[in-house]
């Protein structure tokens, strides 16, 4: 990998380290509603469908509180125009999507453990659980890391990052929660298939994010 | 070698114009202030010919050697620094400057500004808890910290103490020999370290 991409990773990392802020409002968000959700069912037994639901949903609500917040910060604290000094748009883009891929993986390890701990849930199929889990949340950091770029040029925060988010991230999510149920419950397992379409639509947000960014970070 | 042209530069923001037909052409060996009241344009044209803005009519163009320069190579040339320019806070100035330094500057270089800016104690405490004065000289040092054919300065002298400037105008006096040196100003010691220069008031 280009230096200066792992160099704006490292720096990415090194902020997040010290500040927690983005890692922290996630986790806390995660574990708060996986427990709430946990003791609010009190034991009684959800169908592989609704699991899938709340599952995904906590997941969304996780990304949101956090991703947005690695392109905002640069806004908030006036750093835009120095990074751009030194580093190009595509440096910038591919730095920051590859940082917001491993943040949400890191995130959705925990959503996962805690969920499926608190809830007893035990999938059939783990291995498609496993990849559905991964795949979406490739496709969520895909499209939220050019999200949250152009709402830190809007200047108007992380209130407006989930709204714009939630209609272009329908199509993944009403896929991942149909494979998260069956991998749940084992029935038409053939849906694998639509991993692929996850892998595919964050290819295609990735490849038009890339050719675009440029235009949305360079403000004259 | 390097060398820009201004031509016929000017800038509107809305139906209001801030300055207009700016021509100059500057070369190696040339130092160059632009000076003119607060709210006349300095910033905004030393960010024109450094490619951050653009300008409402004219055109800003760098050549190497003869040949045109790609507005998005202009930043391979020029170190740019100024009150709008901040490192990351959360960082210590080595980090910083490891993160904006190019693999030819060396840690070697880092240390050698570190310590001509005086800046070498403080070197692994984070910016947050640097004054106003070493931030400025913070920037500076990113400015030069590249060997950029072009310095550009946006008030370079502000927060600085005396000692500070001394050490600026130190590394200026060297660097103006061999680089072209824009500062945008109303510093009197700085507009008389350039040879020539422009009033936006006039």
């Amino acid at each position: 990998m280009n230096s200066r991409i792992l160099n704006n990773i490292k720096k990415d990392f090194l902020i997040e380290i010290r500040n927690r802020s983005a890692v922290n409002i996630s986790f806390a968000f995660a574990g708060i509603t996986t427990l709430s959700v946990s003791l609010a069912a009190g034991g009684a037994p959800f169908t592989p469908v609704v699991h899938a639901i709340i599952f995904w949903i906590i997941l969304f609500f996780s990304a949101m509180s956090g991703l947005a917040h690695i392109f905002i910060r640069e806004e908030e604290e006036k750093n835009s125009l120095f990074l751009s000094l030194y580093y190009s748009p595509e440096e910038i883009y591919l730095s920051k999507l590859i940082f917001n891929i491993i943040l949400f993986l890191s995130i959705s390890v925990i959503v996962t453990a805690l969920y499926l701990f608190f809830l007893q849930v035990f999938p059939v199929y783990p291995l498609l659980f496993i990849l559905t889990v991964i795949s979406g949340c490739f496709a969520i950091a895909s499209i939220t890391t050019i999200l949250g770029a152009i709402v830190s040029k809007a200047g108007s925060g992380s209130s407006l990052f989930t709204v714009i988010s939630f209609p272009i991230l329908l199509p993944v999510l009403w896929t991942a929660i149909r494979l998260t149920s069956v991998s749940i419950d084992g029935s038409g397992v053939q849906e694998y298939r639509n991993i692929v379409f996850l892998l595919a639509f964050s290819g295609v947000i990735i490849s038009v994010s890339y050719l675009t960014f440029k235009f949305i970070w360079t403000e004259f | 070698m390097i060398n820009i042209e201004a031509d016929k530069i000017g800038k509107k923001f809305g139906k209001t114009s801030l300055f207009k037909d700016i021509n100059f052409n500057l070369t190696k060996n040339d130092s160059f202030y632009i000076t003119g009241p607060n709210g006349s344009g300095k910033s905004t044209l030393l960010q024109i010919l450094a490619g951050i803005q653009n300008p409402t009519s004219g055109s800003v163009i760098y050549k190497s050697d003869n040949s045109i320069i790609e507005k998005e190579y202009y930043k391979n040339y020029f170190g740019f620094t100024g009150p709008q320019i901040n490192p990351y806070d959360m960082l210590t100035s080595i980090e910083n400057l490891k993160f904006t330094a190019s693999e030819s500057a060396g840690e070697n270089r880092i240390i050698e500004y570190l310590e001509k800016f005086d800046l070498y104690r403080h070197r692994t405490k984070a910016v947050k808890y640097y004054s106003s004065g070493m931030k400025q000289r913070l920037r500076l040092i990113h400015a030069l910290i590249n060997n950029p054919e072009i310095v550009m300065l946006d008030e370079p002298c502000s927060n600085l103490d005396t000692k500070g400037r001394d050490i600026l105008y130190g590394v200026l006096d060297t660097l103006k020999k061999d680089k072209i040196i824009i500062i945008a100003t109303n510093e009197s010691e700085d507009i008389n370290l350039c040879s020539k220069g422009i009033n936006l008031e006039q």
